[in-house]
C-alpha cells in the first residue's frame, strides 16, 4: 500500500490536477485577495501620474501566456484609461503582434477610448535590443508606422513624443526575458522607469531588480491580475482565476504532504 | 593546445591593431562632422567604476590563463552531473539507444548556448568512439548549422566519419511550444537511454525534463536561467547550477587554459565575497560610504 | 587562414563592443548600433535555412517512408495556410486572426498548461523531507504555495485570527529575504561564468563553437 502511494501513477495526478481546475471553474467560488507590496508600487506609481501622462505597454507573451498576462494587461490598461493617461502598444515578440492589438482594441472600446489619442500600437519589429535602443533616440526612427500602417506623424498622440523622455513609465508584460532587456537598455542607459507583471514561472527572477528599483513595481502571474483588478475595484478573470489556483495549490500541497507522510511510514518501517 | 597553428598573442595584437584602426579613422571622420549638441566625450565618467571593474576582473581571468600555462596542476572540485556524463553515454550504449541532446532555446551568439555546445562536442566525441546514436533537435537554424559541423568534426577527430548521420542533427521549430511538444514526440517514441538539456531554457523546461523522466532516461541538465533550475533538481538526474554549465567545457577537457579560467572566475568570487563581508561589517557599525558608493554606481 | 579569420573577426568585434560600452561619442554609439543592425540581417536568412531545412526533412522522411511519415504532411498543410494566408493579406487579414486567435492560441495554451500537471507529478516525487536542507525547502515551498493562493489567507484567518494574512506576508518575506540573496548569488556566480566564457571566446582559446574549424 505504502510502496503503491510512494509510486502513485503520474496519470492519477494529473487527473486529480484536471479535477481542482475544472470542478472550481464551473463553481462560483470567490476568496478574498489580499494586495502585495509589489502590486501595489505598480497600482500607486500609476495612480500618482497626472491625466495626459504616457504609458508604454510592452507585450512581450506568446499565446501560451495568454490566460495569464491577459487579464494582468487589461486591469492596467483599463486604469490608464480612467485615469486619461495616454497608452502605447509595442511588442517585441512576432507572436505577440495580433495580440496586443486586439487587446488594446477591446479595452478601448469598454473604456470608450480613442485610437490615436489615448492609446496607439506600434506592433512589432525585429531586433530587441536595436528596437530598444533605437527608442531612446527618437521612436519614429524605429516604427516609422504604426501596426495598421498609419505614419507616426499623422496620429495626433505621438506628436509630442519622440523618445523615452516623453515616456513617463514602461509597462512590460512579460512571459520571457524581455523585462531584463528593458532594464538593460532603457533603464541603465536612459533612466528610464520601469515596472512588469510577469508569469508566475519566472516571477522570482524579478525580485533582484524590484530591490534595487530598477523596477518601480511587479506584478506576480495571475494573482498580480486578481491583486490590481482589487485595487482599481473592477473583479474580472484574475479574480475568477483565483479560485481554481487555490485548488491546485491545495491539491499540490496535499499531494506533498501525504507523499512525505508515505515516505516517513516506509522509512520507519524499513528501520 | 594541439593543431593550433598560431598562437593566442598574434591573435590579440591582430585583433586590436584591427579595431583600433577601426575605432581612429571613425572617430577622426565623425570628429569633423559632430555638432555642437552632440556628447563628444571619448570616455563616459560615470562609467568609470564598472569600467575598472571589468579591466581588473579581465586581467586576472587572463592573467590566470596564461599562468596556467606552465602545466601546473590546478585543482577543480567534483562536479557530479559531469563526471555522469561517462555514465550517461555508457548507458545509453549499453541499452543500444540513442541519446538526445537539446541545446535549449538560445541562438548562437548566446553564451549559454556555447557552452552547450562545448559540452556537446565532448559528448560527440564519445558518442563516435561508442557508436551511440545522437540526436540533436535544434531551435535555430543557425545553432544547427554550427552543431553538424561540429559534431562532425568530432566524428572525424575519432577517425568514425562514417558514423556521423547528418540526418540526426535537425532543426524542428523556433516556437518555444511548439518545440517542446516535438521533442516530447520524439522522447515518447524513440525512448533515448540519456537526455541532455544543456542551455537557455524558459518555461518549457519541466515539460521536457518531465516526459524524460517519465520514459526512464538518465537526465542531466544545465541552464543559465536561474529561474529553471529548480524544475531540473526536480526532475532530472543531475544539474548543473549555474556557472557549473560555463565551467564544463574546462572540466571535461580538463584543457589548463581553460582550467585557468576558472581559477581566474573563483578570484572574481573572493572580490565579490570580500565587498559583500566588508560591507555588512561597515553597515554595522553605521558606516554607509561603502553602500553608498555602490547604490551610485550604474 | 580558414581559423584565422573568424577568429581574428571574433576578437576585434568583441573588443570593439565592449568599448562602444563605455564611450557616449557619436561614432562609438553610431558604430555600436551598427553592429547590432548587421546582426539583425543575418535574421532572414536564417528563415530562408529553416525553412529550407524544415520542408528538405520532411519531404526525405515522406520519400523513404520512415516512421510516422504521414505527420509530415500536417507540417506542409500547416506552413502552407500561415504563408498563403499571412502573406498577401498580412497579419490583420480577418482569416490570419481567426488562424491564430483558435489554431495557435490554444494549442500554445494546451502545451504550456502542461506545466500545470507536470509540476503536480513533480513536487510529488521530489517534495521528500529526506534531509534537514530538503524538510527546509520544502517548507518553503509550502509557505509560497499556500500564500501565493487567496484560499490561504482566508484559511488562515478563519482558524487563527490573532495574526491576518499571515501566509501570504511570510510568502512575501520568503520571496524578499532568503529568495532573493540565494538568487543573488546564483546570478553573481553566472555573470562571472558569461564574462570568463566570453573572454576565452575573444581571446580565442575556447573554439568548439566554430564548428566544422577543427576544435582543440
Amino acid at each position: 500500500m505504502i510502496e503503491k502511494l510512494m509510486n502513485i501513477d503520474r496519470r492519477i495526478i494529473f487527473i486529480l490536477v484536471a479535477l481542482a481546475v475544472i470542478i472550481p471553474s464551473l463553481l462560483e467560488v470567490n476568496f478574498p485577495i489580499t494586495v502585495s507590496q509589489p502590486t501595489r508600487s505598480t497600482y500607486d506609481y500609476i495612480e500618482a501620474l497626472p491625466p495626459g501622462s504616457t504609458i508604454m505597454v510592452g507585450f512581450n507573451y506568446g499565446p501560451s501566456s495568454l490566460a495569464e498576462l491577459h487579464p494582468m494587461a487589461k486591469a492596467v490598461i483599463y486604469h490608464c484609461f480612467q485615469k486619461k493617461i495616454r497608452v502605447i502598444g509595442m511588442t517585441l515578440l512576432a507572436e505577440a503582434a495580433t495580440l496586443g492589438d486586439n487587446m488594446l482594441k477591446d479595452v478601448a472600446a469598454e473604456a470608450g477610448a480613442v485610437y490615436g489619442q489615448d492609446y496607439a500600437y506600434l506592433g512589432f519589429r525585429p531586433g530587441a535590443t536595436q528596437v530598444l535602443l533605437g527608442m531612446g533616440t527618437a521612436i519614429d526612427s524605429v516604427f516609422e508606422a504604426d501596426y495598421a500602417g498609419t505614419s507616426l506623424a499623422e496620429i495626433p498622440l505621438m506628436a509630442d513624443i519622440t523618445n523615452y523622455e516623453q515616456v513617463d513609465l514602461v509597462l512590460d508584460l512579460a512571459s520571457g526575458s524581455s523585462t531584463e532587456w528593458w532594464i538593460t537598455y532603457t533603464n541603465t542607459r536612459y533612466n528610464q522607469q520601469i515596472a512588469a507583471g510577469v508569469t508566475g514561472v519566472i516571477v522570482s527572477q524579478m525580485y533582484p531588480y524590484l530591490q534595487t528599483k530598477q523596477l518601480v513595481g511587479l506584478m506576480p502571474g495571475l494573482l498580480g491580475a486578481a491583486e490590481y483588478e482589487k485595487l482599481i475595484g473592477m473583479p474580472a478573470k484574475g479574480t475568477e482565476g483565483m479560485s481554481i489556483q487555490s485548488f491546485a495549490h491545495l491539491l499540490v500541497v496535499g499531494l506533498v504532504i501525504l507523499g512525505n507522510i508515505a515516505f516517513f511510514i516506509q522509512r520507519r518501517q524499513g528501520e | 593546445m594541439k593543431g593550433q597553428r598560431f598562437s593566442c598573442p598574434v591573435l590579440v595584437v591582430q585583433g586590436l591593431v584591427i579595431s583600433l584602426l577601426v575605432l581612429g579613422c571613425g572617430l577622426n571622420a565623425f570628429a569633423q562632422d559632430a555638432t555642437t549638441t552632440e556628447d563628444t566625450r571619448l570616455f563616459d565618467t560615470a562609467k568609470i567604476w564598472i569600467f575598472l571593474a571589468v579591466i581588473l576582473y579581465s586581467a586576472t581571468v587572463v592573467y590566470c590563463i596564461y599562468h596556467a600555462r606552465s602545466g601546473k596542476e590546478l585543482f577543480i572540485r567534483r562536479i557530479p552531473g559531469l563526471e555522469a556524463v561517462d555514465e550517461a553515454i555508457g548507458r545509453a550504449t549499453e541499452m543500444g539507444r540513442s541519446i538526445m541532446y537539446i541545446l535549449g532555446l538560445g541562438g548562437v551568439s548566446n553564451v549559454a548556448t556555447i557552452a552547450s555546445m562545448n559540452i556537446l562536442s565532448q559528448v560527440a566525441q564519445k558518442t563516435a568512439d561508442y557508436e551511440t546514436p545522437l540526436r540533436v533537435p535544434c531551435n535555430d537554424p543557425i545553432v544547427m548549422n554550427v552543431v553538424q559541423e561540429m559534431v562532425k568534426t568530432a566524428y572525424l577527430n575519432e577517425g568514425r566519419p562514417d558514423a556521423y548521420n547528418e540526418e540526426n542533427i535537425f532543426f524542428l521549430t523556433e516556437s518555444q511550444f511548439a518545440y517542446a511538444a516535438g521533442v516530447d514526440g520524439m522522447m515518447v517514441r524513440e525512448q533515448p537511454a540519456a537526455v541532455f538539456l544543456q542551455g537557455t531554457f524558459f518555461a518549457e523546461s519541466l515539460i521536457l525534463a518531465e516526459t524524460g523522466n517519465s520514459i526512464g532516461a538518465i537526465q542531466i541538465a544545465g541552464t543559465d536561467k536561474e529561474h529553471q533550475l529548480p524544475f531540473f533538481i526536480a526532475a532530472c538526474d543531475y544539474t548543473l547550477i549555474g556557472e557549473e554549465l560555463f565551467a564544463a567545457s574546462a572540466y571535461l577537457s580538463r584543457e589548463p587554459m581553460l582550467l585557468g579560467s576558472l581559477k581566474g572566475q573563483d578570484y572574481g568570487k573572493v572580490m565579490i565575497f570580500g565587498a559583500i563581508v566588508i560591507g555588512v561589517i561597515l553597515e554595522l557599525f553605521g558606516i554607509t560610504w561603502m553602500t553608498t558608493f555602490f547604490q551610485r554606481v550604474r | 587562414m580558414r581559423r584565422q579569420v573568424p577568429l581574428i573577426l571574433c576578437f576585434a568585434f568583441g573588443i570593439v563592443m565592449a568599448l562602444t560600452e563605455f564611450s557616449p561619442h557619436p561614432f562609438s554609439q553610431w558604430l555600436n548600433e551598427e553592429i547590432i543592425d548587421w546582426a539583425l540581417v543575418i535574421g532572414p536568412f536564417a528563415l530562408v535555412l529553416a525553412v529550407a531545412t524544415l520542408v528538405q526533412s520532411h519531404w526525405t522522411r515522406i520519400r523513404r517512408r520512415s516512421e510516422y511519415w504521414q505527420y509530415s504532411f500536417l507540417v506542409f498543410i500547416g506552413m502552407a495556410s500561415m504563408v498563403l494566408i499571412g502573406i498577401p493579406g498580412g497579419q490583420r487579414h480577418e482569416a490570419f486572426v481567426w488562424l491564430f486567435r483558435y489554431v495557435q492560441v490554444p494549442m500554445d495554451a494546451t502545451m504550456f498548461s502542461l506545466l500545470a500537471f507536470f509540476i503536480a507529478s513533480a513536487a510529488y516525487r521530489a517534495f521528500r523531507a529526506r534531509t534537514l536542507e530538503a524538510t527546509l525547502l520544502l517548507a518553503a515551498a509550502l509557505i509560497v504555495m499556500i500564500g501565493n493562493a487567496p484560499v490561504g489567507d482566508l484559511i488562515w484567518n478563519t482558524i487563527m485570527p490573532f495574526q491576518d494574512n499571515l501566509p501570504s506576508t511570510a510568502r512575501q518575506w520568503i520571496l524578499d529575504n532568503p529568495n532573493l540573496s540565494a538568487r543573488r548569488g546564483i546570478i553573481l556566480g553566472i555573470s562571472l561564468g558569461v564574462i570568463s566564457q566570453s573572454i576565452r571566446i575573444i581571446l580565442g582559446i575556447e573554439r568548439s563553437y566554430l564548428g566544422g574549424v577543427e576544435g582543440d
